[in-house]
């Protein structure tokens, strides 16, 4: 079946129900049986010649594509990987090296009580319950295997001790040793490399080839692709036998996609992601027949400066030293306007209502953690002037035209909270050894919230499998994973869970596409 | 939202950027006409003055320049040196200075093989180890080129340093580093 002369007349019912077995069969009579007497709307016209055959083809290089890769060949299948850019590991090698593990040794040696269940519970409140609860659950509870599994298998080096992002309950993020995803993606590059698998660089995917069975059978791509240059590459066909993953990404820098989801998200605001996060798979995969879900769901990070470009280094300045040990402060009124370990959609929102004239700060207790734990980051973030030392409270309020006084009352009713071990005003949680802030000097940036991940996707069940939109069964042939997927963290995802969610569908991606039969 | 909007700073280097834009345009249009012109295929023995070689023209070089037939790189080096204003860091494609250091194209591109591009490992063979090329940039600011956190893949030469064409500052996909990429 599948050849050119049996498509150019039409697949009748009676050849269609011989020619398919279960799966795909039943996922054409689901959709109510509407076999259209020719060809399918998604339904491409197979190549004649495929250029190359392997049995898995991973499209996209980060977390999730890695990680697929990673299962599928060592599960003996022959695997290739694809990304558009010139390097490998999209946004996944420019992350931020946190990973959430709730449950985990370096918790339980700073006296931290966690399970999966109080993360689950974590997500789906910051996730409004719009989270898919099956998919949700995989990723709390995968979450300490997960990183034990990068340490065991993949030998990521992480620091040592627990940081907390907002919308957790307590601090359960492990940070590489360098801060960033380049820890990991190095690690499993690495890892790839020895089975023989190299990502192929620019490769961008032009079709998903679904034939008229409902099977995806492989890809149109465009080798020697040049970002963002259209048109540029050569037409090549390679011939998937068992299934495509799908693992492209999010679509943040993709300013005519994101903003016809959410019209406030121009090209005026910045994003935190590389310039390839775009949708054009996205786009592809919905019309090869994927189900949308979520997508106007997408997350600012709250932790971005004007002074700076993308995503930059702020992030650790402000979260760690500020939202973690020290405040936020609205510039115009010298107040706390937020719950600085709230999640990011809050902060964000509270940030921009405030007429993003908020500033993070901390005092010289809070700079000397920070410089601990970032090294040589902070020293950057100082000579790169995001971060600006002030030598008072009151060089401080003249530097950002603040008014002084409700400055220091509002300290001085943190530093309280601080002595009652209870924050009154915000009900933030305070950190075992937080110290009152009265240690000069203070160190101070300014925060401008930035495009940051997109929680909307393509809908996927708990074995990565795709969905179909007619159907609601799966897509044969076609799993997804990572950014690129959708309700997984409903309408906010925590920091340092997607991380756990890429590796986790990433996983189960390439182990489930491994194990597909092979179509020809 | 308004509000959100507003709070986008206007980079003044917009303004530098477009200027920017409009030069590469312009040495991009520079570019193809000169390969137009040199559609003949590089001559792997061509001494350093004769252009024709290669380019398939002889007024490569500006009118009254010296004779260069003679020289190699420390000749040149003599009136375009480093940090002078006729330096020709950043404004030759690389090919010319491996030449003119005697580093001829077989070198590079065995002969009876396809002239495709290097691996970085092929560049270190003789510029260093991965080490000691970030230990030569440790001092640059606003950050050592060579010392990218994203890993040893955004280490890869040829992603800023062309040999046939101008060599570009990869950083800029994402940052604001403004290096003359030689």
């Amino acid at each position: 079946m599948g050849s050119q002369k049996q498509k150019n007349k039409g697949v009748s019912r009676r050849d269609f129900m011989k020619a398919t077995g279960g799966m795909a069969a039943a996922a054409g009579m689901a959709g109510g049986g509407l076999l259209l007497g020719s060809k399918k709307a998604f339904a491409a016209e197979m190549p004649e010649k495929w250029d190359e055959t392997f049995d898995v083809i991973v499209v996209g290089s980060g977390f999730a594509g890695l990680a697929a890769a990673y299962e599928a060949k060592k599960a003996g299948a022959s695997v290739v990987v694809l990304e558009k850019m010139r390097t490998p590991g999209g946004n996944s090698i420019i992350n931020g090296g946190v990973v959430a593990a709730a449950g985990s040794p370096l918790q339980a040696k700073a006296g931290i009580q966690d399970s999966p269940e109080i993360l689950l519970q974590d997500m789906l409140a910051a996730g409004l319950h719009l989270n898919h609860l099956p998919l949700a659950r995989i990723v709390a509870q995968e979450s300490n295997n997960m990183v034990q599994w990068t340490i065991n298998e993949l030998g990521v080096k992480y620091k040592d001790g627990v940081t907390q992002e907002g919308g957790h309950a307590v601090p359960r993020m492990y940070s590489t040793y360098n801060q960033s995803g380049s820890a990991i993606v190095e690690q499993q590059l690495e890892k790839l490399a020895a089975l023989g698998v190299v990502p192929r660089t620019g490769i961008l995917l032009k079709r998903i080839l679904r034939d008229n069975d409902g099977r995806i059978k492989g890809v149109e791509v465009r080798e020697g692709y040049l970002f963002p240059k259209e048109g540029s590459g050569r037409q090549q066909f390679i011939k998937a036998r068992k299934a495509v993953v799908l693992a492209t990404g999010g679509f943040g820098n993709d300013v005519a996609f994101r903003s016809v989801q959410d019209p406030r998200l121009t090209q005026e605001l910045e994003s935190t992601n590389q310039p390839g996060a775009t949708a054009e798979a996205l786009r592809e995969a919905f019309r090869i027949g994927c189900t949308p879900v979520q997508l106007s769901w997408i997350q600012l990070g709250p932790w971005g400066s004007p002074d700076e470009r993308g995503m930059g280094l702020n992030p650790f300045f402000a979260q760690l030293c500020c939202a973690m040990y020290g405040l936020w402060v609205d510039t115009l009124t010298g107040k706390r306007f937020v719950n600085e370990l709230a999640d990011r959609k809050i902060r964000a929102d509270a940030i921009i209502r405030a007429g993003n004239k908020c500033i993070a700060f901390t005092d010289a207790k809070g700079y000397a953690l920070g410089q601990k734990a970032l090294g040589e980051i902070m020293n950057r973030l100082i000579d790169r002037g995001v971060v600006k030392r002030h030598e008072s409270l009151e060089a401080m309020a003249a530097a950002y035209d603040m008014p002084l006084a409700p400055l220091q009352e509002t300290i001085q009713r943190f530093n309280t909270s601080v002595a009652a071990g209870k924050d009154e005003e915000w009900g933030r949680y305070l950190q075992k050894d937080q110290f009152p802030l009265e240690t000069a000097p203070y160190y101070a940036s300014r925060l401008m919230p930035k495009v940051h991940h997109t929680m909307g996707g393509v809908r996927i069940n708990t074995d990565a499998q795709a969905l179909d939109v007619e159907t609601d069964a799966p897509i044969p042939g076609l799993y997804c994973a990572g950014e690129v997927t959708g309700a997984v963290h409903g309408a906010v995802r925590l920091g340092s869970c997607a991380v756990v969610d890429c590796l986790t569908f990433g996983r189960i991606a390439g182990r489930q596409a491994a194990a597909e039969k092979p179509w020809g | 939202m308004p509000q959100l909007c507003s709070l986008v700073r206007r980079r003044k280097f917009d303004a530098l950027r477009r200027r920017t834009m409009a030069l590469t345009l312009f040495l991009v249009v520079l570019l193809v006409c000169a390969m137009v012109a040199d559609s003949q295929s590089r001559d792997e023995q061509a001494r350093p003055g004769d252009c024709v070689a290669c380019h398939g023209r002889a007024d490569v070089l500006p009118k009254n320049h010296v004779p260069t037939a003679s020289m190699d790189a420390a000749d040149c080096r003599a009136c375009h040196a480093k940090g002078s204003p006729l330096t020709l860091v950043a404004k030759i494609p690389l090919g010319h200075l491996h030449q003119l250091h005697g580093i001829t194209c077989n070198q590079c591109h065995p002969q009876g093989t396809l002239a495709g591009p290097l691996t970085t490992e092929q560049c270190l063979a003789c510029h260093g180890s991965l080490e000691e090329v970030i230990a030569r940039t440790a001092t640059t600011r606003p950050h050592n080129p060579h010392g990218s956190p994203h890993g040893k893949t955004y280490l890869a030469c040829d992603l800023c340093h062309h040999q046939h064409t101008w060599s570009e500052n990869f950083c800029l996909l994402c940052h604001d580093f403004e290096y003359r990429v030689p």
